[in-house]
This record gives structure tokens, C-alpha cells and sequence, in this order.
């Protein structure tokens, strides 16, 4: 069984079109072998190539896997496992011979749809989605044969069964139980994305600041917190180098010590964006009940498994929970750590504060007030600093980026005897005004300093604030100074035109299109299920997919086939009214006796009526077999005249009507 | 056990839908179930929804969705490809054993259009069609015949796979359609019961196609007589269509008898098709007789077939 003209066009044109999202992450060596694999096939169909042999077919195959091999490096992650997917769905096309062949390529494409998926879902790949879904389709359409050889007809057909399908996979999508992952998979994508990462050195978090790209959304319910209260929490950093700031090793596994929520929550939704580290991001004081959460010894939301998904949870926030009234002494000792030596200015300085303040938030207050008179600036370029990087900027260059004034004043606390710690996160968001909800980016990621203090626990306070306020109260572009462009590094993001209102409307109005498709469709899951199932439907969940499902392919089923309008072969039916008329006359037909002779023999036994029967059965064999046009009303005139010319007729053989 | 079960099947299926000339095929008489092509695609979408589920993609769950829709919007337009369609079929020619009888089938549409229905005897050996509204579809199915005598047609199987092959709607029919098969001509002597003057006939054969025979009078025109023996003549003066008869002298006629021939019972019946079919292509009168039948000398078509039909159908002399 050769694979018809159709179907193979298809399923190269469905290719090419599948392949598209894929060649940003797969090896550029893929291309090459697609060409060349692709223009042997077109060379076979044409009848200038032969099929290459099964040596030569080994021989490639074998050299597929080397190459991925080689050009995935060490690791075996998705980008690999997508190569071998992709290589398997190149080579087939040259074992393309029969039916099967060309189902087992079909199939390994629905495949490689996935991949593409896992790699990104975001609306525009969605929606572009839907065409190799249906030049696949197509080429499914096309094997059949039928319909001629041409394009066309499979699309169309496609399409609309592609159309009819929606309405039930959209009941499945919202009722198909989502249940938990079976087994854990690494989506180790190995592609590097920006965001906080584990380790902070003071200008990393100003690289951060250059990026437009999105970190999660938030969605209050009621009213949203002032924005000068929004610090979302990532993690903490505990441990100092001299250099470098680095996670606490206690915080990061130890659970947290059981709180009790004190006063109004805040309740709000998260979607955040993969991250490929396992926190989450929330105000202070959180708790959430996504599955996996927990919370940690420093507050901080950490999943069981890394973000490598676009995740939603929802959080409930408890802003004047005490946190931690008593310090274990492993936690204090990790939030009075200092290297051994280094920055003696600074450690100089924070004694001689200590003295001078013995109240803890009286030496904070003191801090404070010194980044706000002295000649401190708030900078994305902060200048190079020697060995002693905390000495170097708080006394001499004094232009730093909110990680530098928190780094500098946790130094400082630790120095005089106050446990102290970096928090790392980001700071604010833009509120979108038609969809009430918060749109974080990667320029918001922000550092402030907690430190702690018998029976009040830990408090946050923020440098940067003391510094450069409009940071806090606005924003990242309006804190900048004039020499320093906002979004340097990305010319071409829609966020550098902010001031033209049309421009605006439309990132805003594109933005919202994508909060939505991300809440409702890439968020869907477990927990937005059950909560969406719940407020709908209440007690009656479980019903609800069993009984609109049938309904739906109920309906379905009454669309196409509409049994009410089953078209009646009037032509035919005048014949079986024929072959009733002379059953009462003790006259039926055998099986496998044609039209034509029966009208004979009842022409015989009925000698009386044998020119009415033989008009009759000549019109109807010519009306229903030689092509001429139906003509029922003709037809029926004829029988009349049958039946005329048996009414006179009595005889033995004539049967009471029924 | 196999060979059982498909009997038993089979059996069900005839009480369900009687053997007719000339059928719709509806529900009762399409079977549909998933392709292998079907099963495949059904196991890759259990491999994607485990990747949604493990990897937690909403848009890998959409797909299988999708997909899966597909399947069952995929039942509804198989079935309604095949049903509806109107099948009848014609009694097929006489042929000669060992040639292809010639099965006539009609397909012609309710209004709708019918994309690549496999028609066939079997599974393998099937011709696929379009049969669109406009037009009726006529199909000749061959089938290998090897023994004379009545030869049933076998169930056709009309099947379809349309629109996407993941399932296989299929309907057995049983047109009730036989054709007859003639043995199988074998050349052979002439056997008469004349045997001193097989000779002298055999060489009187050869002569009788130049027309030199005795002529013995005139006849009325029959349909199946000879064109070239008519008395235009006479016709043409105004006068009854009329055909000249040549004859031999009487007790001279050929008579083609089974008994007097050797050997096995096939071998006289295709030896005597073999003369039938000779000599009524050369116009020549002839008597036959079987064991229980005797037609008397005569020529012309319908003497032809009732000879054949015989030799068809003959049971006897073991």
C-alpha cells in the first residue's frame, strides 16, 4: 500500500510547520538533517532517488545518536531527549514506504508536539499550535485516499473535525481530574534563565535590574497592599565570604517554628513563571496550601520540586505575625557570622556604633539615617571594588545598588552584636489597571536586611529605601538617574516606551491576554481545578464530566449524522410500493432477483397488466441505473397505471388487502 | 477455535441482516471498531497524558484532549461515511470454468458523498471508491471460478477507514447473486454415433462454412438464426422474413451424446461444451443428449445455453 500523494505532502508540510518552536532549543546541526532528509523523500516520490538502502539507513541512524550525543554535552535532559525525538522523526521520513511507516511518523510527530509544549506554552506558540495539528490531521485524511489527489479537501476536512472536537475537549480540560505527577521527572531544560540565583555578589542583582522579562503575577482578592508594602520573599542569605552571600545551610531544609496568624490576611494568587529552583515567591508572613509547599526555617515557601512549569498557587499572608519571639542558638550563631577578617574600617565602625547605640533599633534608626544624609547614591553601575568590597563602598565609593546597602548594613549589624540576614526577592510590581493584578519583573528583584531582636523576632528594614525612596514608592525606571537608561540592555522592549500612551494601552491590553491564558489555562491544575469545580458545580463535581460528556456527544452525534433528516429514495421508494402491490397479488420478489426480472415474470403471470409493468420496471431501471434524472412523479403516474389495470382483475391468486 | 468463532460471528450477522439484491446499510448492518492504526494512536495519547500529568502542562493536556475528542468525533464520521450507502447488484454472465465470473455491484449515495470505500470479496483484494451524490458507482468484482454448477457470490465486504483511519467501519453483504459456470471447453474428437463416418462429417464440417450444403427449405426467421442464411429476396419483394435450411440427408444429423463418449465424467462434459460451442458457432443443427435429457437437433443461441445449462448442471452417471 503506497502512501498517497496527499497524505505525504501533509505530513511534510506538518513537519516543517512542527519543527518551527523546536529550533530555538534543539542543536543547529537538526536543521541540516532535515533538509537533507526532507529533499531525499521529495527525490523518492519524484522517482529521481531510490530509497537509501538499510546499510546506509543504520549508518545514519547510528550517526543521529553520536551527534546528539555529542552536542548535548553531559547532562541527559529535555533538550536531549527532544534531539532523539526529532532525529527519530527525521529519519523516518527516509523508511516512508507504506501506510505504516507513514502512521509511526504521524504518531512521532503528535510527539514531538509535546516536546514543543514542554519547552514553551506561552499563547503565541499555543495558538500557532493549531496549524501543524492540522496539516498532521490532514496528512491523516490524505492516507485515506478518496477525494481525488488533491490539497484541499483533506484541510478542509480536517478542520472542521478538528472544529467539532473543541466543545468536548474543552469539558475534558475543565473536568478531567488533574491529579498529581506519578513519578518525578527533571525538566532539566539546561538553558540558563535569568533570575535570582543561589549565590548573591553585590552586582548581581544589578544585572538582574536590565531585564524586562516577566517573574510571576499577583492577583489580589479586595484590595491590594500599598505598593511600599509589597516585598515579595524569595529566600534569605545567610552565610558571608567577604565576598559573596550565600543560603544559610539550617535555613534552607530546617522547617519552620509553628506560628499562630495574628490580625487581617492578605489573600492573593501567584502564577510565577519557571524558575528552575524550588521557591516560591510571597509577602510576609505566607502560608499556602498548594500541594509540595512547605515553609522553611528563614519564612520562605520552598516546593518539594524545582518551578520548571509555569506554577499557580494561591497564598494567605499574616503581616503582623511575630516571627521566630525566641532564637535557637545554631540560628543565631549562622546570623552572627562574619569572616574572620576583612573590612576593619567597617568593623571599626559598627563597634563604635554599638557603644554609642545600645538599643538595636536605635543603632538601625542611626544606620539609616546615615545612607539618607551622606552623599549615597543609588546606581545600576556601581564602581569596581577592591578586597575589602563592604570597606570600599560604605566609605569610599558610596554608589551601589540595593544589594550593596543591604550587604553593607547586615555587615554592619553582625559587626555590633545584632543577628542580621539578607533578604532576597523583588520589590513592588506594576498593577495593571483592567485586570487588577501585579505584574512582576526580573528589574524588580530587590535585596533587603531582617534582623532580630528579643521578643519582637525578626523585622525587616530597607536600606534602599533610606537612599533612593522613589525606588520603593514607583519604581526602578523613576529611581535611575539621568545618565543611567532604564532597560539599556533591551532596546526593543515595549516597557522603554511607557510614556507613549498608545503603545502602553496595547502592552497593557497584551499583557492582560496573557495573565489570562497563564491563570486560566497554563495555571490550570490541581488546586485551581478543585477551587473552580467547587464554586460551580458544590457538591455535584463528580457529575459533572459523566453527564455533560454524554449530552455532548449526544449532541454531537445528532449533528452529524441528523438521523431527521435521513434522505428518503423517493425513486426507490416507488418501487417498493411496486413490489407491494404485486405481493397482493401473490407475486414477490426473489432474492437476488434484479428489477428487470422480476418485471418479467410478473409480466408473464400477469399477462393482463403487461405493458403497465414493463413501462414501469423500464422507467425505474433507467431512472436508477442508466443515469437519468430521478423523476418519482413519473414513476408514481406509471405504478397508477399498474394498479389500474389490476383493479379489474379477480383470481385465485389475489390476497384480501391488508 | 479462531475458525469457530468467526462461523458463529458469521452466523449472528446473516440472522441479522437477510441476503437481498439490493440493500441501505444502516446500523444494523455496519460494524465499526478502532483500526490498528487506531490502537497505536490511542497508546501515544496514554504516553502524552503521562507526560501532562508528570510534567503538569496544561497545553499536553489540551493536545490529548484534543486528540481524544478526535477519536470519538472520529466514530460518528466513519459510521456515517458507510451507512446510507445503497448497494445492489446485478445477476453476473454465464462464464466458463477456470475464467473470472464477473460480479456487477452498484453503489449509489442517499444524498450524501462516500469517501474510499474498499469494495471486495476480502480484506486484501478490494477496490476503494468515491461514490459522490451525483452519480452512481458501478463496480465489477471478478472472482476465480474453478468447478461448473451454480457458484453463490461471497459476502462482500464493503469497508471504510474515512476521514482519518482510526477506525474501521466495515458491512458484510450477501447479495444473493449466483452466477453458472460451463465446464471448461476441452478439445477433443468429434464423438457421433456415426462413428464409420466421422471422417466423411469431419471433412463435410469443413465444406459446410462455404455453403455448399443441400438446401431443404425455408423456415420463418427466429431470432438467433444465421443473418446469412436469411431469403432477402423474398423479404425484399414483400414477403415473410423467411431463412433457407441447409441439411445433410436425414440420419446424417450430429448428435452430441455423453454415453458415447470415454473416460471421466468431467472430461465428456468439457469434451462436449467444447463441440457445443464449435458447432453452434458454425451454425450447425446438432442433437444432445445426456443421461435423462434429450434435446433434439436444432441450432441457434437458445439451443446453445439450454446445451451448456445442462452440461452445467448435470448430477448424473457417476
Amino acid at each position: 500500500m503506497n502512501v498517497p500523494r496527499a497524505g505525504l505532502t501533509w505530513l511534510l508540510i506538518g513537519q516543517a510547520l512542527l519543527l518551527v518552536p523546536l529550533w530555538w532549543q534543539l542543536p543547529p546541526w537538526l536543521l541540516l538533517f532535515w533538509l537533507v532528509c526532507s529533499a531525499w523523500r521529495i527525490q523518492v516520490y519524484r522517482m529521481r532517488a531510490r530509497v537509501p538502502g538499510r546499510g546506509l539507513r543504520t549508518a545514519m541512524v547510528v550517526l543521529a545518536a553520536v551527534a546528539v550525543f555529542f552536542s548535548s554535552g553531559r547532562s541527559f535532559g529535555l533538550e536531549t531527549a527532544a534531539a532523539l525525538v526529532v532525529a527519530a522523526f527525521l529519519l523516518k521520513l527516509l523508511e516512508l514506504n507504506t501506510r505504516r511507516d507513514a502512521w509511526v511518523l504521524l504518531l512521532l510527530g503528535l510527539f514531538c508536539q509535546v516536546v514543543a509544549y514542554l519547552f514553551d506554552a506561552s499563547l503565541p506558540w499555543a495558538l500557532y499550535s493549531v496549524l501543524p495539528l492540522a496539516a498532521l490531521l490532514a496528512a491523516m485524511v490524505g492516507l485515506q485516499g478518496g477525494q481525488g489527489e488533491r490539497l484541499g479537501p483533506p484541510l478542509r476536512r480536517a478542520a472542521g473535525l478538528l472544529l467539532q472536537a473543541v466543545p468536548l475537549a474543552l469539558l475534558l480540560f475543565v473536568c478531567f481530574p488533574r491529579i498529581a505527577p506519578l513519578w518525578s521527572l527533571p525538566l532539566n531544560s539546561g538553558q540558563a534563565r535569568t533570575g535570582l540565583a543561589d549565590v548573591v555578589a553585590p552586582g548581581d542583582i544589578a544585572t538582574l535590574a536590565q531585564s524586562p522579562e516577566l517573574a510571576f503575577r499577583v492577583s489580589f482578592d479586595g484590595p491590594p497592599p500599598a505598593r511600599r508594602q509589597l516585598y515579595w520573599r524569595a529566600f534569605t542569605l545567610e552565610r558571608f565570604d567577604g565576598r559573596r552571600w550565600q543560603q544559610g545551610g539550617l535555613s534552607r531544609f530546617q522547617a519552620v517554628q509553628p506560628w499562630q496568624p495574628v490580625g487581617e490576611p492578605w489573600r492573593y494568587r501567584v502564577i510565577q513563571e519557571p524558575t528552575d529552583k524550588p521557591w516560591l515567591f510571597a509577602l510576609d508572613v505566607a502560608r499556602s496550601t498548594a500541594p509540595d509547599v512547605q515553609q522553611t526555617q528563614d519564612y520562605r515557601l520552598q516546593r518539594r520540586r524545582p518551578v520548571d512549569q509555569p506554577l499557580y498557587y494561591s497564598v494567605e499572608s499574616w503581616p503582623q505575625v511575630v516571627r521566630d519571639p525566641q532564637l535557637a542558638p545554631a540560628l543565631r550563631q549562622q546570623n552572627l557570622q562574619l569572616p574572620a577578617t576583612g573590612d576593619p574600617r567597617m568593623r571599626a565602625w559598627a563597634s563604635d556604633m554599638a557603644r554609642r547605640y545600645p538599643e538595636s533599633e536605635a543603632l538601625v534608626a542611626a544606620m539609616l539615617q546615615r545612607y539618607h544624609e551622606q552623599d549615597y547614591h543609588y546606581s545600576l553601575r556601581p564602581a569596581t571594588l577592591g578586597s575589602d568590597s563592604i570597606d570600599g563602598f560604605f566609605f569610599d565609593t558610596r554608589r551601589g545598588f540595593c544589594a550593596h546597602f543591604a550587604g553593607a548594613m547586615t555587615f554592619a549589624l553582625r559587626a555590633a552584636g545584632i543577628p542580621a540576614r539578607m533578604v532576597v526577592g523583588y520589590q513592588g510590581g506594576e498593577l495593571n489597571p483592567a485586570g487588577n493584578y501585579f505584574t512582576v519583573r526580573q528589574y524588580d528583584a530587590h535585596a533587603w536586611v531582617e534582623y532580630w531582636r528579643q521578643g519582637q523576632g525578626w523585622r525587616s528594614v530597607d536600606p534602599t529605601f533610606a537612599v533612593a525612596p522613589q525606588r520603593i514608592d514607583q519604581g526602578l525606571a523613576e529611581a535611575l538617574g539621568a545618565d543611567e537608561p532604564f532597560l539599556q540592555g533591551s532596546p526593543f522592549s515595549m516597557l522603554r516606551y511607557r510614556d507613549l500612551a498608545w503603545l502602553n494601552t496595547l502592552r497593557l491590553g497584551w499583557e492582560n491576554l496573557n495573565y489570562g491564558w497563564e491563570r486560566w489555562v497554563l495555571g490550570y491544575q490541581q488546586a485551581q481545578q478543585s477551587e473552580l469545580l467547587l464554586r460551580w458545580f458544590k457538591g455535584w463535581a463528580i457529575w459533572v464530566l459523566p453527564t455533560a460528556g454524554t449530552l455532548t456527544v449526544l449532541l454531537l452525534g445528532l449533528a452529524v449524522l441528523r438521523p431527521w433528516r435521513r434522505q428518503v429514495d423517493r425513486v426507490l421508494r416507488q418501487f417498493l410500493r411496486f413490489e407491494r402491490l404485486l405481493g397482493w397479488h401473490g407475486l414477490t420478489r426473489a432474492p437476488g432477483e434484479g428489477p428487470h426480472a422480476f418485471a418479467e415474470r410478473a409480466a408473464q403471470q400477469l399477462p393482463g397488466s403487461a405493458q403497465a409493468i414493463h413501462t414501469f420496471a423500464q422507467a425505474y431501471t433507467r431512472q436508477r441505473y442508466a443515469g437519468e434524472a430521478a423523476a418519482p412523479a413519473t414513476l408514481a403516474v406509471q405504478l397508477n397505471d399498474v394498479r389500474r389495470s389490476l383493479a379489474g382483475r379477480t383470481g385465485p391468486q389475489r390476497k384480501p388487502l391488508p | 477455535m479462531r475458525a469457530a468463532l468467526v462461523a458463529r460471528l458469521q452466523r449472528w450477522q446473516d440472522r441479522r441482516a437477510p441476503a437481498a439484491a439490493e440493500v441501505q446499510l444502516d446500523h444494523s448492518r455496519v460494524y465499526i471498531v478502532p483500526s490498528r492504526a487506531g490502537i497505536a494512536y490511542a497508546a501515544t495519547l496514554l504516553l502524552i497524558l503521562l507526560a501532562a500529568i508528570n510534567y503538569q502542562n496544561s497545553m499536553a493536556y489540551g493536545l490529548v484532549f484534543t486528540l481524544g475528542s478526535l477519536f470519538i468525533v472520529a466514530i460518528l464520521h466513519t459510521y456515517r461515511n458507510l451507512s446510507g450507502l445503497r448497494v445492489g447488484s446485478d445477476a453476473p454472465q454465464a462464464v466458463f470454468a477456470g475464467e473470472q465470473a464477473r460480479f456487477i455491484v452498484h453503489l449509489q449515495s442517499q444524498g450524501k458523498a462516500h469517501y474510499a470505500i474498499a469494495v471486495g470479496w476480502g480484506v486484501h483484494t478490494a477496490h476503494t471508491t468515491d461514490v459522490l451524490p451525483a452519480q452512481a458507482q458501478r463496480l465489477e468484482l471478478a472472482l476465480p471460478t474453478s468447478a461448473r454448477g451454480w457458484l453463490a457470490a461471497p459476502r462482500l465486504r464493503l469497508s471504510t477507514g474515512f476521514p482519518l483511519g482510526l477506525l474501521r467501519a466495515w458491512s458484510w453483504l450477501r447479495s444473493g447473486q449466483r452466477v453458472l459456470v460451463y465446464p471448461c471447453p476441452l478439445a477433443g474428437e468429434l464423438p457421433t454415433q456415426h462413428a464409420s463416418a466421422s471422417t466423411a462429417e469431419l471433412a463435410g464440417l469443413q465444406a459446410l462454412g462455404q455453403g455448399t450444403e443441400d438446401f431443404l427449405g425455408l423456415k420463418p426467421y427466429q431470432p438467433g438464426d444465421a443473418w446469412h442464411r436469411l431469403n432477402w429476396k423474398a423479404w425484399s419483394r414483400g414477403g415473410p422474413l423467411l431463412v433457407k435450411q441447409f441439411g445433410e440427408a436425414r440420419g446424417q444429423d450430429l448428435a452430441l451424446d455423453y454415453l458415447a463418449l470415454e473416460g471421466g465424467r468431467e472430461q465428456r462434459l468439457s469434451l462436449l461444451c467444447h463441440w457445443v460451442l464449435r458447432l453452434a458457432e458454425q451454425q450447425r443443427p446438432f442433437a444432445f443428449s445426456l443421461p435423462g435429457l434429450h434435446l433434439p437437433a436444432d441450432c441457434g443461441v437458445a439451443h446453445r445455453e439450454a446445451c451448456l445449462r445442462a452440461l452445467a448442471l448435470f448430477e448424473g452417471h457417476r
